[in-house]
């Protein structure tokens, strides 16, 4: 099973434990978002002054 | 439809001036409120405090404005209601998410509307419709009976044919009064980068319109232009997904697809980057005051490219229209459109940001350009046959 189809499936697993049933097109899509935001994400925790409250 | 643009959803004729029409994501007693979806349909009993505001200062509330489903996308194409059309030209889209709004006040069918601006549904519809919208600053028109797409940054603001319009719906439904702030001898700050990302005719439109302004014009940069498009981000995606609830749960398939996607992106963030974002904003608010806190305005194109085909939306269309639309939604800043000019035929938008809680400073610039330019007062339909436009009153399929 190619990577894409294992991350696919362990989404449908988390998205189950709550309660919620999407496609696997939908699945796909939120995959490519994560994609592109978990990096940037990382980006701005290692920039983010440590002493910043929320 | 019940009219040739399928602005509205739910129409009402009434007596009495000025007509106002209303997002259909606000509550208006008696009115149904869909949000352009298949899954909301309530009847309020009471209106919103904004609505309830124009009414008691004899505004008359015809309607209820269509809207991108949730108003949570950049376009006005429910797949429920189906999409609103640009009356510059109805094959094309009036942006979103209150393209009702934009669409109506731009072919005269009311005076003037309501609209929310979570980041960018005032700002995109008033540009593409060439018409004046003004996002507020944040807090300042209260949100109750509004359904919300993200707490932490929605607002409610007018759309209207003028600057000064705005300013006096703006004046009516604030929690506070506006500061009078001066309007000229300006320190006006030019967001070199939005000017250069955008198409250049509709550059070279917002370039005219600098000459205009009244003040003292320098080139700047947004700091963390691109960390504030992904922190609005991580703000906007859990918060919309936490306040659909249940019905990820119960009614996915009723969603359309852009709203199902990203609704499903905002449950898998990690709560982590949900702080991050809260953390980040702070951090993005204070660099910006640090580096940006002297400039009474920025000025930018509202949106870098005038409104595209409703057949040829680009599958990047909305991450395009982000660095126009994040930061002013993430920092909180008032912001006014304003028309500027046309290419082939089709509205370009000018914004002008203030700083927090200054909306009259911006407010005022573009009343001043709009005495000097006459590009607000140009319609796409003649006025003495614009109420014509309400066609038949039949019930819209999509209504529940």
């Amino acid at each position: 099973m190619p990577p894409e189809s294992n991350s696919v499936e362990r989404l449908r697993e988390i998205a189950a434990l709550q309660g919620v049933s999407p496609a696997d097109k939908d699945l796909e899509g939120v995959l490519d978002f994560l994609t592109r935001i978990l990096p940037a994400l990382e980006a701005i925790e290692l920039q983010l002054p440590p002493e910043t409250p929320p | 439809m019940i009219d040739e643009f399928n602005a509205f959803l739910y129409f009402e004729p009434k007596e009495g001036e000025p007509t106002v029409g209303v997002k259909d994501v606000i509550d208006v007693a008696g009115m149904p409120t869909t949000a352009a979806s298949k899954i909301l349909h309530r009847v309020p009993e009471r209106d919103a405090t904004c609505v309830a505001r124009l009414r008691e200062a004899g505004a008359a509330i015809v309607g209820k404005l269509n809207t991108h489903e949730f108003a949570y996308g950049a376009l006005t194409n429910s797949p429920h209601f189906g999409p609103a059309m640009n009356p510059w030209n109805p094959e094309h889209t009036t942006g979103g998410s209150s393209g009702g709004s934009g669409a109506a006040v731009a072919a005269g069918l009311v005076d003037a509307a309501l609209g929310t601006d979570t980041a960018g549904s005032v700002r995109i519809p008033a540009a593409y419709c060439g018409v004046t919208g003004h996002r507020p600053s944040a807090g300042l028109v209260p949100r109750d009976g509004v359904f919300p797409t993200s707490w932490s940054l929605d607002t409610v603001g007018p759309l209207a044919r003028s600057a000064a319009e705005c300013r006096r719906i703006l004046d009516l439904i604030a929690d506070r009064p506006l500061p009078e702030e001066p309007g000229r001898g300006l320190r006006i700050g030019v967001v070199t980068s939005l000017f250069e990302r955008a198409d250049p005719e509709v550059a070279g439109a917002c370039e005219a319109a600098l000459r205009e302004l009244p003040g003292r014009l320098e080139q700047v940069e947004i700091p963390l232009h691109e960390e504030i498009e992904t922190i609005t981000q991580l703000l906007m995606l859990p918060e919309a997904t936490a306040a659909h609830g249940e019905w990820l749960r119960t009614r996915l398939a009723d969603y359309g697809p852009d709203v199902r996607a990203r609704l499903l992106a905002g449950l898998f963030l990690p709560s982590t980057a949900y702080v991050t974002g809260l953390r980040a904003r702070r951090w993005a608010r204070q660099e910006f005051e640090r580096e940006l806190g002297d400039y009474d305005l920025l000025v930018s194109p509202a949106m870098p490219t005038t409104a595209p085909r409703l057949d040829a939306i680009a599958p990047d269309f909305r991450l395009q229209l982000i660095p126009y639309n994040s930061p002013a939604a993430l920092l909180g800043l008032p912001v006014t459109a304003v028309p500027c000019g046309f290419v082939e035929g089709l509205p370009v938008g000018l914004a002008l940001w203030g700083r927090h809680g200054e909306d009259g400073i911006p407010l005022r610039a573009a009343e001043n350009y709009q005495q000097a330019t006459d590009w607000h007062v140009r319609t796409p339909v003649d006025p003495a046959n614009a109420r014509k436009l309400y066609t038949t009153r039949h019930i819209h399929p999509g209504r529940g």
